[in-house]
This record gives structure tokens, sequence and C-alpha cells, in this order.
């Protein structure tokens, strides 16, 4: 029961097909639009509903937590780098809430592809990939050798 | 092929008025199917509920010019540019394919009512072709390329399933239309006969199978823009604010 679509909005983008961890969001071979195979499977993460560029994924909380007539939305908007989530519920309250997605500009983090491939002796090295330099520091900080008491 | 109209060269074993019969009857098809569609899937009950339920929970009230705005925009984005589609590769074929059929059927309807035995002046049978050209072009980019189901879910590009059942009629009912036309204008004629009848055979599959294929989207996809632009503006909509309309925060 967790995500549904909204037949009427999707338009068979496949978007969530694309994303879903599950893989449980496929295409209808009727409508031709997305639905949910696999209701039981869903862990309610929201990369579909976030990813829909039409809005036409929900999410219906189990009875147990989310009280009916709630409502949990979210907008993703990509270029204005922002995740807006509204809450409804049932009494009427509403709440808001605004995220950044992250804190550089879309598509200005380098792929990894984009970088050199590491040498053999790289996978020997104690040090992760990028570092220090992508830590923007000089060299890791080492901690001082381990004295121990003989005896 | 590109200046002569075909149905003038069959006028003489397809009478005129059977022609104009066969086409009120496809448009009667469609409305009827139209109807169908809407009153079988409870998608007029729908529709009327769900603009109930905004009116009810609208946090102001818009008035009768910004109504007209909204369907003016509506018209302007959903219908007449697709804008809805995100991936500009669908949307480019959508359009190739929505406004080739317009042109192909509407010279269609001039022809087969205005110059059904005599030569039809040049343009009508350039636009027809251009139109059918139209269709496609975005008709099979669309089918062999952009359907979800082969571009994400991994299907053949030769699968067929029910909801192919549109786009599989309108593809068949051009693309004999125009093998029709060429073997018409090639002087076959029992080559052009047989495709004449497997065009017509498609066409009427096209538009008789309304309430089962996806040709009643045209109808409803702009109520549903129109309906979420209203939800937007009167504050009944679920979803948060669009950053554009945001200021300075929530």
């Amino acid at each position: 029961m967790p995500t549904f679509v909204y037949m009427t909005r999707c338009d068979g983008c496949g978007h969530c097909v694309d994303i879903c961890p599950s893989d449980i969001m496929h295409i209808d071979p009727t409508y031709r639009r997305a639905y949910n195979i696999e209701p039981n499977f869903c862990w309610e993460c929201y990369s579909c509903v976030k990813a829909c560029p039409q809005h036409a994924i929900d999410v219906r909380g189990y009875a147990d937590f989310a009280p009916l007539g709630h409502s949990v939305r979210v907008r993703r908007e990509e270029e204005e780098a922002t995740v807006a989530w509204k809450l409804k519920f049932r009494d009427g309250r509403e709440k808001n809430f605004l995220s950044p997605i992250r804190t550089t500009p879309w598509g200005s983090i380098k792929s990894p592809a984009d970088y050199e491939a590491p040498g053999a002796n790289a996978l020997s090295s104690q040090i992760l990939a990028h570092e220090p330099e992508g830590l923007k520091v000089d060299e890791l900080p080492t901690p001082p050798p381990l004295k121990t008491k003989k005896g | 092929m590109f200046t002569s109209s075909p149905f003038a060269e069959i006028a003489t074993f397809v009478p005129p008025i059977a022609m104009q019969a066969y086409v009120i009857l496809m448009i009667l098809a469609v409305a009827g199917g139209a109807l169908f569609d809407v009153i079988h899937k409870s998608s007029g009950k729908f529709f009327a509920l769900d603009w109930k339920r905004s009116q009810a929970r609208a946090t102001r009230q818009i008035g009768m010019f910004e109504t007209v705005w909204l369907a003016i925009k509506t018209i302007g984005k959903e219908m007449i540019t697709s804008g809805e589609f995100c991936n500009p590769m669908r949307r480019i074929s959508h359009l190739l394919m929505f406004y080739g059929f317009l042109l192909y059927v509407i010279t269609t309807v001039i022809i087969v009512f205005a110059y059904p035995t005599e030569p039809s002046p040049g343009i009508l049978p350039f636009l027809w072709t251009l139109g059918a050209i139209m269709v496609l072009i975005g008709g099979y980019w669309f089918f062999f390329f952009l359907r979800v189901n082969v571009a994400h879910e991994g299907h053949s590009p030769f699968s067929l399933m029910w909801a192919d059942l549109f786009i599989v009629t309108l593809l068949g009912s051009v693309t004999l239309a125009l093998l029709w036309a060429f073997t018409q204008a090639a002087g076959l004629t029992t080559l052009s006969t047989v495709l004449f009848v497997i065009y017509v055979f498609f066409s009427t599959l096209l538009f008789v199978s309304v309430p089962w294929s996806k040709f009643a989207h045209m109808f409803y996809k702009p109520v549903v823009a129109f309906q979420k632009r209203v939800q937007e503006a009167n504050g009944s909509s679920s979803l948060p604010m669009p950053a554009s309309d945001r200021k300075g925060g929530m």
C-alpha cells in the first residue's frame, strides 16, 4: 500500500522505474502508466515521489502510525537546489519545511570518471581516493605512535 | 502524389456519399467512445469530485478573470506546446504526432467533403502528405526508441502490449494511407486497392477503439492540467509551493 500513482497525472516518463531501489515501480501494460507492483516491498524511501516530475506519486502511510486524512507531499526542484515538504494533519494543521539538496551548484561536482585512474600501488595505500586534496588539507593528521608499557 | 488527392481517384468505385458517411460515423465513434470512457471509468465523476474538494479546501477564492487566465495558460503550455513533458525528445515526438495528426485528419475531412470527385487545390494533398509524414516520424521514433517500457524497462522495441493499441492503429492507418496514395500515383491499381482496404480497417480500428485505447487522453489531460493550476492558485493543492512563488522562504 505505501506508494501509489495518480493515473491521471502520470505521463509514463519512467523516472520512477529508473530510481526505485527495490525495483518495484514498473509500467502498467494496459495504460502505460507507472504503478507499484509490490507494495509490501516498498521502503517508503520517497525516491520515486521526489523524482516524479508530474508529482503523480504519493505515499499512503500504514494506518497504525499515519492517521487517515493526513498528507505528506514533497516538491524537489533541482534548479533551485531545494526540497520542500508540506505536511497536513487530520486536524487541519499544516507544516512546511524547506531544505537545501546540496550546497554547490548543480553539475559542479566532477564525476568519478573525470578523475585520473589511480596507480596499482594505490591499493596498498592507507588513504582513500582523492585524499588528502579532496579534504582540502596538505596531509592527513596522523596520531602519535602508541606507547605501551613493557612488562 | 504530393499535389493530387488520392480520394478523388477512388470516387469511381466508392461513392462520395459513402466516404462522407464513413467520416461522420468515425467522428460519432470518437465522441461516443470518449463519452463511454468518461461514464465507464467514472472519470467525469472523479474530476467533478476533485473540483468540489478543491473548492472546499481553497484558502482563497479565484475570480472569473483569473480562472480564464489559468485556462489560457493551460492551453498555451500543456495543450499547444506539450510543455508538461520533461524529456525534450518525447515532447518533440509528441508534437510531431499531435500536429501531424490534426493536419492529416482536417485535410482528409476537407477533401472528402469539399472535393470528393474533383481534384482539390494542390495545397490540401500537400498538407495531407506533410501531416502523415509528421505522424510517421514522431510515431516511429516514439514506438522504437521512446516508449517507456522500451527505454526504461528494457523491453524489445518490437514488443507489443495493450497500451500500444493507439500508437499501432495510428501508425498502421497513416503508413497505409501513404502507401495507398503512393501506389495509386504509380498506377498500381490492384495493389493500391488492397492497401486502401487495409487502410480503412486500421482507420476504423483507430477511431472505434477509443474506450480501450489512449485516444481519450487528448480530452482528459488538459482537464487534469487545468485543475492542477487551479489548485495551486486557490491554495488547495497538497503540494508545497514552487520556488518561483515563494517570497522570502516558506
